[in-house]
């Protein structure tokens, strides 16, 4: 695919581009920081109660106070998570592809803490929304709904379905908390629903959980068992501490429990949730799956689609190639004849979850080391006039250089090393 | 894992050691080769069983000429399978040839391990089963075999192994935990319980309650068999002074003085039946008792219910005195006695006399020598026997009775009497009680010290370590503390001395009534119970103290409030109310409800029931625990003892009960201004204090609320569970080489 010199030159631009959404949300960050001026306002200046400017600090060993590196932090959490992550995938996992996910987001008393700015209920709605983006982007061929717990009962926020855009619509039009929360009730509602689920698709739940307790009103011990038998594998992000009863939903189900300490980490660990986890073992006996993939229905057809019940023309949506029904968006199941609709590119971004780009090694920049100057990817000089971060990394394969920031973008979103893809088109 | 200790090698049925199980196992061994009793603490939850059972196991494989038994003593049941389930997967490491030599097994009541299909299910096990198994029952059976006298089936199959001498063949070298011995007894169809007690003079290890070894009454049927070079470790013994006393303190209230009366007027009834029809019975029983009480010991073994006290040995030896011997003349005693205790107990204000006076007034006033009333429960025992009665708990008044005109009769110091008009907690509702009470806890515990080489006495909390000795009398050739090493800060100590309106919070007299140190307590109640998880256990000073400020958070709306977040359960001196509250904590606690439970510091219900995991995510202990000084019992014994330093055990003790492995983390917070200083907090046990940081010494609500959801987030992390601070076993030979080469 990539040319030698054109290539590269196509890479360095996408890196950029990038580059520049990943700062995006620094940004975001640093907005408040610049006033109209634009002088950066000094830690002491900032309005104490909202910017918590103490957890900007740390103790380092002589008990001095120093920023936080934020950089080689969130670098070294994302190679943590690398790691752990590269660590599963040596030994070849069937993964579960096709999922299907409800998220169940807690809106009882407790949502309305204020120990997470602005409050617990706005930072889940704000990270929920770009789990449910990058679910889509990692997880073309996979479906989300959207379940709320309020006043102790559950309530079906939105259908199960492929479009992150309604999805999201319909959570921020939703947010209030009041009552009490039961973990019964939202696992008896998805239970429901996830039990009509095809026996290919991949039966997820994932709660965010803002209460310290569930009042239910049964034996949530026996919906626990009743997820466990019909597969479902229920996680739980938790925002204050650890609940027995989670753990043991979590246990029990498969899933993973975790706890978060702050809005970054949270986020962080609702974006774990978005690769496709290791299949079930009763599922890994491969069965095949009929698909369908539709065409783009021709600017001069006028129908009716399936989804909305409105007139569309053709050219915006497609054409289900066994029944002919017009839908508007992939993926999704086809409502007339149920037939699996997916587009080629969707199943290509899926591929690359069963070979992912190997962790690259951590190396240490030596002097009088040749070759090694520049970020193989940016061409962004490796050597910093700050000491400190001489670190960089090298792609065990083709023995390529890297800076973090191409690091990332390689193994999150590329998913190809440019060094190893060059060396290949170089000895075709 | 295999390693070298000082020359002997130790099987450890884990892959890593921690550095305390390891020093400790070194302490055990220096205490087994001087062949004296020890003193060890070690924080719980750092696997003190497993190192005690597999040290001591592999010091007896190791020294096969010093046949080494091994008595291991537990509080509770569930400890005691905790213990046998330690115990199961030691023997699953050491090779065959060693395994197949062992025998453990697990010793308890009738009660547990009755397998015999209606007696079981029966409420009454004990009385049940001497029914069908007494020996005249069986002689009666013999007898008279179209009679149809129902016997037990598995007693009657262990009798005839007995008598045929071949019950080995029944068992099997291996570990028997409870529930193993019922699966053996229904299918070999032999009782596990009598099973289980033979066995004992054969096994190599045997766990089972202490009561079997420090209630002189069970333990003469039980442990007599044990030999000298026996190891007896008594675990989790915090309260072990305690429980000595309670063993040799009785207390008499109107309705035992009442069953006592109408237990003599059934004997009577009986005798006089007894007379019409089988009167050699009775003479045999005379002349019995003319020779001696020494010859009691040949009883057949199902008719021993109830042995003697601690009685010294010389008292064994005496004859019984002429005028109780025969039954109708020691009815007449026993009558006086009765009469007698029953006019003391009428009176108007508090008596607290010496053994020796009260001794005296009974034979000024009933007519009663000293050395009669010593021998009081023996006679009572053989008539009962003669009378071939098998329903102990009716008689149970009298017994009592007897029992304590024998310890009056036996000890001269060390106990004293105090008789009541009224319980002081309601001085409006007369309920007079005599009670004798122990103020020596050396005196039960005595024998097992000069009867066993070596006695271990180990717990989680047993500082001051220094009074231990001095309490029990005995002189320990190791005695030492260790402190846990944690792969984390599983504990979390606070001291709250504020409550969110800055004012001091306490339960010191002057202030516990004082509306505002009520409203901050609740409010530090209703701000926790939001923050932490699952299960609160909060412990009060006093039950006094409990329902006063329970019914003000109630009046207060604050009790409401918490209701929202968690469940509440209440410690009530009853039994069985508690019982079940705890039951249905435990259960809010599992399915995510949420509970808070309130309970009294020195309650007696909840002694010995641990909070751990999630059952007690945090404590709450409301002002300073002292020993409740007004009680006339206590002070007696602070009297006889000179000694006050206990007091802030009951704390320790409280908090101690949260954390009970490396796995488990939990907070606790000491909500008394008076935990500030120093003097109350260095009495707290060491690892508690290595915990608590200089920041968290003198917290106001809203700071400690701050600290506790920090902490509960950084718990909830996962960690490495294998832990840094164990150690494989290429490290401690890595270890020992290192020395070595020193």
């Amino acid at each position: 695919m990539y040319g030698v010199g054109g290539g590269g030159g196509g890479f360095n631009a996408s890196s950029t581009a990038s580059g520049r959404r990943r700062n995006q949300e620094e940004d975001e960050e640093d907005d408040e920081e610049e006033t109209g001026d634009g002088r950066v306002l000094e830690a002491w200046e900032r309005a104490y109660a909202d910017d918590r400017s103490w957890e900007a600090l740390q103790e380092d060993e002589s008990g001095l106070l120093r920023p936080i590196d934020t950089k080689n932090l969130v670098h070294s959490q994302y190679r943590r998570r690398l790691l752990l992550r590269s660590a599963a995938a040596a030994v070849r996992i069937q993964k579960g592809l096709i999922r299907y996910l409800y998220i169940v987001i807690d809106l009882s008393r407790a949502a309305s803490e204020m120990d997470y700015r602005p409050s617990r209920m706005a930072v889940v709605a704000k990270c929920a929304e770009a789990f449910i983006r990058e679910f889509f982007d990692q997880n073309p061929l996979s479906h989300v709904g959207l379940v709320t717990i309020k006043d102790g009962i559950s309530h079906r926020l939105t259908d199960i379905g492929g479009s992150p855009e309604s999805q999201i619509k319909a959570l921020m039009g939703k947010l209030e908390c009041s009552g009490d929360s039961s973990l019964q009730n939202a696992l008896e509602l998805i239970h429901g629903y996830l039990n009509q689920i095809p026996s290919y698709g991949h039966k997820e739940v994932l709660i965010l959980y803002s209460a310290l307790n569930t009042c239910d009103p049964g034996d949530v011990m026996e919906t626990v068992e009743k997820c466990k038998k019909s597969k479902i594998r229920c996680s739980v992000i938790g925002l204050a501490a650890e609940i027995f009863i989670c753990k043991h939903l979590c246990e029990e189900t498969g899933g993973s429990y975790t706890v978060a300490l702050d809005e970054s980490h949270f986020k962080e660990l609702l974006l774990e949730h978005a690769p496709p986890p290791p299949a079930i073992a009763e599922y890994a006996a491969a069965n095949l799956i009929k698909m369908g993939f539709p065409q783009r229905g021709a600017e001069d057809l006028i129908s009716i689609c399936s989804c909305h019940k409105k007139i569309k023309s053709g050219a915006e949506g497609y054409i289900c190639p066994r029944c002919k029904v017009n839908v508007c968006e992939l993926p999704t199941e086809c409502r007339t004849c149920g037939l699996t609709l997916v587009s080629s590119p969707h199943l290509a971004r899926s591929y690359h979850h069963l070979f992912p780009v190997a962790p690259f090694d951590e190396v240490t920049f030596k002097l009088g080391q040749k070759g090694g100057q520049n970020c193989y990817g940016c061409q962004q000089s490796l050597i910093n006039s700050d000491s400190q971060s001489n670190l960089h990394v090298r792609c065990p394969k083709c023995n390529q250089h890297f800076c973090f920031d191409c690091d990332i973008y390689i193994h999150e979103s590329l998913h190809n090393c440019p060094g190893c893809e060059s060396q290949r088109s170089f000895s075709s | 894992m295999w390693f070298d200790l000082d020359g002997l090698p130790v099987c450890f049925p884990y892959d890593a050691i921690y550095p305390e199980q390891h020093e400790y196992m070194g302490e055990l061994k220096r205490a087994l080769d001087a062949r004296g009793h020890a003193l060890l603490e070690m924080p719980t939850g750092t696997g003190k069983t497993a190192a005690l059972i597999s040290l001591i196991t592999s010091y007896a494989l190791a020294n096969p000429s010093r046949p080494l038994r091994l008595f291991y003593c537990t509080r509770t049941v569930h400890e005691m399978e905790k213990t046998l389930a330690e115990l199961r997967l030691l023997f699953s490491h050491l090779p065959p040839a060693d395994a197949c030599r062992l025998l453990a097994l697990g010793l308890s009541s009738r009660k547990n391990l009755c397998v015999h299909p209606q007696v079981s299910a029966s409420g009454a096990v004990d009385t049940g089963c001497r029914r069908l198994t007494a020996s005249w029952v069986c002689e009666k059976a013999a007898y008279d075999r179209e009679s149809a006298t129902p016997l037990c089936d598995y007693f009657e199959t262990f009798d005839a192994a007995a008598r045929k001498g071949d019950l080995a063949l029944y068992i099997q070298p291996g570990v028997y935990t409870l529930a193993d011995l019922r699966s053996l007894g229904r299918e070999r169809r032999i009782c596990p319980y009598f099973l289980a007690r033979h066995m004992v003079k054969h096994a190599n290890v045997v766990v089972y309650s202490y009561q079997y070894l420090l209630d002189p009454r069970v333990a003469s049927i039980v442990s007599s068999e044990m030999q000298k070079d026996c190891v007896v470790v008594f675990d989790e013994v915090h309260n072990i002074d305690n429980v000595c006393i309670e063993a040799l303190s009785v207390s008499i209230r109107k309705q035992t003085i009442q069953g006592a009366k109408g237990n003599l007027r059934h004997i009577s009834q009986q005798i006089d039946r007894f007379k019409a029809t089988d009167a050699s019975r009775l003479n045999a029983e005379y002349r019995r008792l003319v020779d001696g009480l020494a010859q009691r010991g040949n009883l057949p073994i199902s008719d021993a219910w109830l042995a003697n006290l601690a009685l010294p040995d010389d008292i064994l030896k005496e004859a019984v005195p002429g005028n109780i011997r025969k039954a109708e003349h020691f009815l007449t005693v026993l009558w006086r006695l009765v009469r007698n205790l029953d006019e003391r107990v009428d009176t108007e204000n508090v008596v607290n006399e010496r053994p020796v006076s009260f001794a005296t007034s009974i034979y000024s006033l009933a007519g009663i020598e000293t050395t009669t009333l010593r021998f009081l429960y023996d006679r009572l025992q053989s008539l009962l026997l003669t009378l071939e009665i098998t329903d102990t708990d009716e008689f149970m008044h009298i017994q009592k009775i007897c029992d304590f005109a024998t310890l009056i009769g036996t000890y001269k110091r060390g106990f004293s009497i105090i008789i009541e008009p009224y319980d002081d907690r309601m001085p409006d509702i007369r309920d007079p009680v005599i009670q004798l009470s122990c103020h020596d806890a050396s005196l039960a515990i005595q024998p097992v010290f000069n009867r066993f080489q070596t006695v271990v006495i180990t717990s989680g909390t047993l500082s001051p370590i220094d009074l231990y000795p001095r309490l029990l009398n005995f002189n320990p050739v190791i005695s030492r503390s260790f402190t846990m090493s944690l792969t984390r800060d599983c504990i979390c100590p606070m001291v709250l001395t504020r409550g969110s309106d800055q004012l001091p919070v306490s339960t010191k007299f002057d202030m516990r009534s004082d509306p505002g140190v009520v409203r901050n307590y609740g409010r530090l109640l209703l701000e926790m119970a939001s923050a932490v998880p699952d299960g609160i256990v909060c412990f009060f000073v006093s039950y006094s103290y409990m329902d006063g400020i329970v019914s003000s958070w109630n009046d207060m709306g604050i009790l409401q409030e918490i209701m929202q977040h968690k469940l509440v359960f209440i410690e009530t001196p009853d039994v069985v109310e508690t019982t079940l509250a705890l039951d249905n904590y435990r259960k809010a606690c599992d399915c995510g409800r949420g509970a808070v439970f309130f309970s009294v510091a020195r309650g007696k219900v909840v002694e010995g029931i641990d909070f751990n995991r999630h059952y007690g995510r945090l404590v709450i202990m409301f002002g300073v625990p002292f020993q409740y000084t007004l009680s006339k019992i206590l002070r007696a014994r602070l009297e006889y003892l000179r000694e006050t330093s206990q007091i802030q055990r009951q704390a320790a003790q409280c908090v101690g009960r949260v954390i009970r492995s490396k796995a488990d983390y939990g907070m606790m917070i000491f909500a008394d201004k008076r935990y500030s200083r120093h003097d109350k907090r260095s009495k707290l046990p060491g690892w508690i204090r290595s915990h608590l940081h200089d920041a968290h010494l003198n917290l106001s609500t809203d700071m400690a609320l701050h600290t506790a959801r920090e902490f509960l987030r950084r718990m909830a992390q996962p960690y490495d569970k294998a832990g840094s601070s164990g150690q494989t076993e290429e490290n401690l030979q890595d270890k020992a080489r290192d020395a070595m080469e020193m």
